[in-house]
């Protein structure tokens, strides 16, 4: 029997905290439409894109609504473009990426993820060519995304491939300068990255996984929040004292439902489709719609400014208590899983970086103990391809040390200066351009090039 | 052989009320098997079954229950289990859960029971109450035929909520299990 507050309380966190289903991304395999013939690759890469794929939209909207809560994307996420691709040319990945573009439009998903390549130790030819043609592929297409995984803790971080990148991560922008430079935003650089994250623009399928997989993405900062919020007002009205444990044990209580929410519908859609399901994201994913940040959720514990001292505590504790909710809540926790902070993305760290409370090295900081990088963070255009890869190889550095995922989606704006306001628009948001200090302060160190060695396994402190 | 029925008994609250009942199905010998009582703005209500060694005739049943110790202002009404029909098939049935909340009107539950009634929908939990706010809050969990569409539905009791001034919503009964207790599915 249900309990009537049990009814209420749900009913309050799917409709009046916004509760959705942020991403069902289906993973799939796409090595069997290997082929030298590109027009025979890419025929076989549209038909089965669309022979999984075509009724991905559909069913999330049938499941959604028999729970009531809206799937706000549904994506599309292949194994590495870089293996169908070794052996071709750019002008060959320049067809692939449109037969991706098409087959997503076709199956109406906002985006496909996995124009992507494995690089942390080695550049591979078929890695080189998604590299090379990533500018036109970008900026060309709507729905493509890439990562390219660049560190990782058994390999260590290639810088060789960070310096590439950092050459052409501005070429990506100024291909694409009539959008502020958005296309370097389907761009995510990792160090560690995961097989199976739901999340754009850093979804591709990995080794090891089945032949397709439905991965979810919960999302929940705003129920988190007013959770946290409630719990706080209720306390102060009795007079009771409320210290960091309490409110930790409410992230988690928040935590746990959300997931619950996510694996419900996860499931659901996986069975309908005939696929296996893969995982549910813990990561809490913000918007730019108010109520929906984790900068919110950063004030709501205390730090009245964002970036302040006790920021990097504060997200601290968030993502451990998300993390242990989420896991008594599935058995099947995978993906990022870990609150993200894209500084554009979300309304309250945008405006700490407009009031100058948050800086770049405070959020590569913040970055150490949560999800999931230097995320929609956007500089200086004239920011130098060295200064570039040296703040990505910083970022790559946290999460090879730390064993964890890190991440970099750096979005040189075309002629912009530091403190310009740039609005991408829907979920991308708006933010000011970051200050780069030091700008060439670390060119040598960049030139030496080779790989930083993968480090210790013991001696952890 | 055991003889079932089924009571319901109706009185304003107060301590003692099941202690009467269940020591009157004692002295019989009985057995209660199922129960729930609820009590709404002080007044007390309990539905039971239970089963006797012997037939009774109803009245003389219901008269004896009720001269049991501190039940001398209640109201009491029984049936014997053989003349209640057997509970409908519910294979072919999803449990869902209807909220609607708004400003209160004398015809709300009237509205959405007539809809529902004419859908052969069945309601199987009931539950409606006054915020401190004035608003009218109704909680039902209903059993609906696997074969309807659920987006009509969500879509009709929706337009009926909205010519009231209710916000009416039509969400599976597991969404709720999940979010609330420990399984994922009931």
């Amino acid at each position: 029997m249900l309990q009537t507050d049990e009814v209420l309380s749900t009913i309050r966190m799917l409709h009046a905290e916004h509760l959705d289903v942020r991403a069902v991304t289906l993973a799939l395999n796409i090595n069997d439409c290997a082929s030298a013939n590109i027009d025979q690759m890419c025929k076989k890469v549209h038909h089965k894109i669309l022979s999984r794929a075509h009724r991905l939209v559909e069913v999330c909207d049938e499941v959604g609504g028999k729970y009531g809560i809206p799937v706000t994307n549904k994506r599309i996420a292949i194994s590495p473009a870089a293996i169908l691709l070794a052996g071709h040319t750019p002008s060959a990945a320049i067809k692939l990426a449109q037969t991706l573009d098409q087959a997503a439009e076709e199956c109406r998903v906002d985006f496909v993820g996995g124009f992507s390549a494995l690089v942390q130790k080695g550049i591979s030819a078929g890695a080189q060519t998604v590299i090379d043609a990533l500018p036109e592929v970008l900026a060309s297409t709507k729905r493509v995304c890439s990562s390219i995984n660049a560190a990782s803790r058994k390999a260590g971080i290639n810088m060789d491939a960070l310096h590439r990148l950092g050459h052409i991560i501005p070429q990506i922008a100024n291909a694409d300068s009539a959008n502020h430079g958005f296309a370097a935003a389907k761009l995510v650089v990792f160090a560690n990255i995961p097989d199976d994250n739901p999340f754009m623009a850093g979804a591709y399928m990995g080794m090891g996984e089945p032949e397709a997989a439905i991965n979810i993405g919960v999302s929940g900062p705003g129920v988190v929040d007013s959770a946290l919020k409630r719990r706080i007002a209720a306390a102060r009205e009795s007079g009771k004292k409320l210290t960091l444990s309490d409110l930790a044990e409410e992230i988690k209580i928040s935590s746990f439902r959300v997931t619950r929410v996510g694996e419900l519908i996860g499931r659901e859609v996986a069975e309908r489709l005939e696929t296996a399901f893969g995982i549910v994201d813990l990561s809490l994913a913000p918007t730019p719609t108010v109520g929906d940040s984790i900068g919110e959720i950063i004030k709501t514990l205390g730090i009245e400014k964002v970036g302040a001292p006790g920021s990097t505590a504060a997200i601290a504790m968030l993502n451990d208590a998300v993390k242990k909710g989420g896991l008594f809540a599935s058995s099947s926790v995978g993906g990022l899983s870990g609150a993200f902070i894209p500084v554009s993305e979300d309304a309250t760290l945008a405006d700490a970086v407009n009031c100058g409370h948050l800086v770049l090295e405070k959020l590569e900081a913040m970055t150490s103990v949560c999800s999931v990088g230097l995320d929609m963070v956007l500089i200086p255009g004239d920011t130098p391809p060295a200064t570039i890869a040296a703040i990505m190889a910083d970022e790559m550095a946290i999460g090879v040390i730390n064993n964890k995922t890190t991440a970099t989606r750096l979005v040189p704006i075309p002629g912009g200066k530091a403190g310009d306001r740039v609005n991408f628009g829907g979920l991308f948001g708006a933010s000011p351009v970051l200050e780069i200090r030091n700008i060439e302060a670390s060119t040598q160190f960049v030139h030496f090039g080779g790989r930083i060695p993968a480090p210790l396994q013991s001696l952890g402190n | 052989m055991k003889h079932g029925y089924v009571l319901n008994v109706m009185s304003n609250d107060r301590p003692g009320i099941v202690a009467g009942v269940s020591a009157a199905i004692a002295s019989l010998d009985g057995n209660i098997e199922s129960c729930s009582q609820t009590v709404l703005n002080g007044y007390f209500t309990l539905i039971m079954t239970f089963s006797l060694p012997e037939a009774w005739k109803i009245d003389d049943l219901r008269d004896t229950i009720l001269r049991s110790k501190g039940l001398d202002d209640c109201q009491a009404m029984i049936q014997s289990m053989a003349d209640v029909a057997p509970p409908a098939e519910t294979s072919q049935q999803d449990v869902f859960v209807i909220t609607a909340s708004g400003p209160d009107c004398k015809s709300i539950v009237a509205s959405f029971s007539s809809y529902l009634a004419g859908k052969e929908i069945n309601i199987l939990d009931l539950y409606g109450d006054l915020t401190p706010e004035g608003d009218f809050v109704l909680i039902s969990q209903v059993a609906v035929q696997q074969n309807l569409d659920i987006q009509k539905l969500q879509f009709d009791l929706e337009e009926l909520g909205q010519d009231l001034g209710f916000t009416v919503r039509l969400q599976h009964n597991n969404i709720f299990v999940a979010t609330n207790q420990l399984r994922l599915y009931r």
